[in-house]
């Protein structure tokens, strides 16, 4: 493997494109890790309109500016690190607006997430199991003390902290919920908004209920006690599960291949320590698994990495993404890459399910591959590339090229389908 | 089978969902990514089951999120059923028998059972339930815990038709069901009639050309121990199975995608609709192509926690009517195709103030004119809850399928299953 090859690793898998651009100046693995972990640089702001008068006054299609925003920011912010956490986090936290409805909620949310990406885990948790979004996503708006709705309590254990087969049962699933109970989202336009505001909760924010939680004794996790929201996740944080299970998905993201009971352990214990984002992603990047052969092209790229890759292999200075972008008067249909995304299932803030996005061989279905195409609509004229095969891949950071592949493009002539078929290579298609 | 030979865990991890690791794909798992080559750990190797029953098709409809089976077959002279469901109890069942009923938005399929073409199979799941949706719907994938990589559809084309035929198996939704996988096989996934179409832009020279060109990134013989080498596998069946489809498709290149494209609501997801789905699997059906299985994944969200009184009858109306349109669109060549619905788990039978939290043992419909309509299985009791109040399952899920093995799809279901398990009389053959 060439060192360009794994200069250009660091950098994809910190963040979220191809940058070729800040690879080129790289000359070594270590300046590309101190390059990617850099976070001098401004942090982006959400834009986040005034608060709508009610749930009737957005419609959820409006949340695409704010994915448009975003993935521009994944093509250009200078804190590559960052963006992979965002990414990550709202993956760890999958949220959708295809239920929340709502795309004040997601941009309010989406800002709490890039607030702590960096941060905090503990933190990060914290809020997130009272951010409006995730009380109306998994169910913890209708959680009541005689009531309870084990929604949030059961993926929280599951999917957000101590991982599925991570100790707990299902004593503990109820024991959780119940403490959760209580919250509630002021959700204007809604039935008790005016109540809800009286309580103290102003529209679109969320609220613990005294009179709707479950103030009796629980026992979670071998802890008794009268746990509310908090408490109970200081006792899920205080599992050892939960350090080993959240490194080990981080190490997986970055690294591409699962870490084993060793690393998971020693990387999971230190996290628990402090809960440091950052320290566990540079115990990770330093990791010698992280730059090693069989970590480089492990990864499926998501249609998400490969859209901002091929953006930035054709020199865009600005991602006009024509999401809603009409092109009936050219007779193309109604058609744009929030199209394309969705065919391929795969749109910023609607994962399929709480779950998380798809990933490995559920990205390589024949209709997903085949549409992976679409995404070169996002140029209106073919982009503007170097003739050369290897200064092509290059801009999409890609150095070492099989035969097989190289012969394909060079069979070629026209700069467009040269373009085309480097960015459906299976080269690009990993990560 | 004893319980403790459900060995879950292995076949998650070999799915890419166990241990520490990587939930993080949820129903989109990693399979090839890390298991690296695939071994001899099936024990159905390419061929061995022969060639089964030809001209057949079996489509199954999986129901995500888990379907409450309570209010889709429903016990309606159970006392106990009434008090566990105050307010969500159905209360006006379309009675099959004097014992139960299909929720009244299955007015279709009611009508369809009167005709003998329904199959109702009661009291399925397995022990030592699993109430996580990620951990349950993967074993209702592999069908057989611990000792395979496939799913249970991928260890039948395995043994069957290999990498011979990619239309042999068609996945309908945007990415591979897991269900589907094999180790030496290989399954189509297509979400919409246009068939495997790109929508090219229009700067695109010879557009027409390019996804043969795309094609021969694959060489004949392709190393799948890497990653990059699985891609070119992929790639070069995806572009054999689009040549085979456009033959087969009565909607070719840049025709319309059947899904809604209005991104809202909840349907802003790339999943389809039953009904657009099912229509879809009619016209393969109907196409040369006609393919032996075909899984349409991710249907719904059946996921009812909360606002179930509003949000279940809409999903059984639209299961009503995928079914009957579905069978309406076969006309006289539904006779060769049966359909089977399957979920992850039912719903707890007590209900949680507006919903109903995760349960396990359900009851799936088999339907088709070549179905022996009726009652199979058993309900299972609603006084004698387990111990996290929920049904405890009479039959073993995988008698289902291999029923659907033996009897639809003629082939040996021990192979596939990694066991023997009694099959229901429900083939009128």
């Amino acid at each position: 493997m060439s060192r360009r090859e794994q200069i250009s690793h660091v950098v994809r898998r910190a963040s979220m494109g191809a940058h070729p651009d800040i690879v080129a100046g790289l000359d070594s693995v270590d300046a590309a890790i101190a390059r990617v972990l850099d976070l001098s640089g401004t942090p982006p702001q959400v834009p986040i309109g005034a608060p709508p008068a009610s749930i009737d006054a957005q419609r959820p299609v409006e949340i695409v500016s704010t994915i448009g925003w975003w993935l521009d920011q994944m093509r250009a912010s200078p804190r590559l690190i960052e963006e992979r956490l965002v990414w990550f986090w709202h993956d760890h936290f999958a949220t959708s607006i295809a239920k929340v409805r709502a795309p004040y909620l997601m941009q309010q949310q989406h800002a709490t997430v890039r607030a702590h990406a960096t941060g905090n885990f503990a933190e990060l948790l914290h809020a997130i199991a009272k951010d409006p979004a995730m009380l109306v996503y998994l169910d913890g708006n209708g959680n009541a003390v005689g009531k309870v709705n084990e929604n949030f309590g059961r993926e929280c254990l599951e999917l957000f902290t101590m991982g599925i087969g991570g100790g707990y049962t299902q004593h503990d699933v109820v024991e959780a919920s119940r403490a959760f109970s209580g919250w509630v989202v002021n959700v204007p336009g809604r039935r008790y908004s005016a109540r809800l505001e009286a309580f103290g909760a102003p529209p679109w924010h969320s609220i613990a209920i005294p009179q709707r939680h479950d103030s009796g004794s629980k026992t979670l996790l071998g802890t008794t006690a009268a746990l509310d929201l908090d408490g109970a996740l200081d006792v899920i944080l205080g599992q050892p599960a939960t350090g080993r299970f959240v490194a080990a998905k981080l190490y997986r993201e970055l690294v591409g291949i699962a870490a084993d009971d060793e690393a998971a352990t020693r990387l999971g214990d230190a996290f628990a320590r402090d809960w440091s984002i950052m320290g566990l992603v540079e115990a990770i990047l330093a990791d010698q698994a992280f730059t090693s052969p069989s970590a480089v092209r492990s990864r499926v790229r998501t249609p998400v990495e490969k859209l901002v890759g091929l953006v930035q292999a054709g020199g865009a200075t600005s991602f006009d993404l024509g999401i809603v972008r009409n092109r009936a008067a050219r007779g193309q249909g109604a058609f744009g890459i929030g199209e394309a995304l969705r065919s391929i299932g795969f749109i910023p803030f609607v994962p399929p399910n709480v779950g998380g996005f798809p990933g490995g061989s559920g990205l390589l279905g024949p209709h997903q591959l085949v549409h992976a195409f679409d995404l070169l609509q996002v140029f209106d004229a073919a982009p503007v590339v170097p003739d050369d095969t290897d200064a092509l891949f290059a801009r999409f950071g890609l150095f070492d090229v099989s035969r097989g592949t190289r012969r394909v493009i060079d069979a070629e002539d026209d700069p467009g389908r040269r373009f085309a078929l480097a960015a459906m290579s299976p080269e690009f298609a990993v990560a | 089978m004893s319980p403790r030979s459900y060995s879950r865990r292995d076949f998650l991890g070999r799915l890419g969902l166990g241990g520490a690791a990587a939930i993080a794909g949820g129903y989109g798992l990693s399979v090839w990514e890390w298991a690296g080559p695939a071994s001899a750990t099936t024990t159905a190797a390419a061929g061995t089951l022969g060639d089964g029953a030809k001209g057949r098709t079996l489509v199954i409809v999986e129901l995500a999120g888990g379907n409450d089976g309570l209010n889709t077959v429903v016990p309606m002279n159970v006392g106990a059923y009434h008090d566990l469901r105050p307010t969500l109890g159905i209360t006006d069942a379309l009675p099959l028998d004097a014992e139960i009923g299909l929720h009244p938005k299955l007015a279709k399929l009611a009508k369809r059972f009167e005709q003998g073409q329904v199959a109702i199979v009661e009291g399925l799941g397995y022990p030592e339930p699993d109430l996580s949706h990620f951990g349950s719907i993967a074993i209702w994938w592999s069908a057989r815990g611990g000792s395979g990589q496939a799913g249970w559809l991928g260890a039948y084309l395995d043994g069957t038709v290999g990498f011979d035929d990619p239309l042999a198996a068609i996945g309908i939704g945007p990415g591979p069901s897991p269900a589907l996988l094999g180790t030496k096989s290989f399954a189509t996934t297509i979400a919409d009639s246009s068939g495997l179409q790109p929508r090219l832009p229009a700067w695109l020279d010879r557009p027409d050309d390019l996804l043969a060109a795309w094609g021969k990134v694959a060489p004949a013989r392709t190393d799948a121990s890497t990653l990059v080498g699985q891609v070119r596998r992929s790639v070069g069946l995806t572009v054999s199975a689009r040549k085979d489809l456009a033959k087969s498709l009565v909607n070719p290149a840049g025709a319309t995608p059947s899904y809604d494209t209005s991104a809202t609501g909840r349907r802003a997801y790339a999943d389809t609709s039953v009904v657009d789905s099912l229509a879809l699997a009619a016209e393969l059906i109907r196409s040369p192509a006609k393919p032996r299985v075909i899984y349409v994944s991710g249907i719904g969200d059946f996921d009812t926690h909360q606002a179930e009184a509003q949000r279940h009858p809409e999903l059984m109306s639209q299961l009503d009517e995928g079914i009957d349109a579905f069978f309406a669109a076969l006309g006289g060549s539904g006779d060769d195709v049966v359909l089977a619905t399957v979920s992850e788990f039912g719903r707890r039978p007590v209900e949680n103030g507006g919903g109903t939290d995760h349960g396990t043992a359900n009851v799936h419909f088999v339907v088709g004119p070549s179905v022996k309509g009726g009652r199979f299985g058993e309900p299972p009791s609603l006084t004698s809850l387990d111990r996290t109040g929920n049904l405890v399952h009479t039959t073993d899920f995988r008698s289902l399928y291999a029923t659907l093995l033996e009897g639809w799809l003629g082939v040996e279901s021990a192979a596939v299953l990694g066991d023997d398990f009694p099959t229901f009389p429900l083939f009128a053959h």
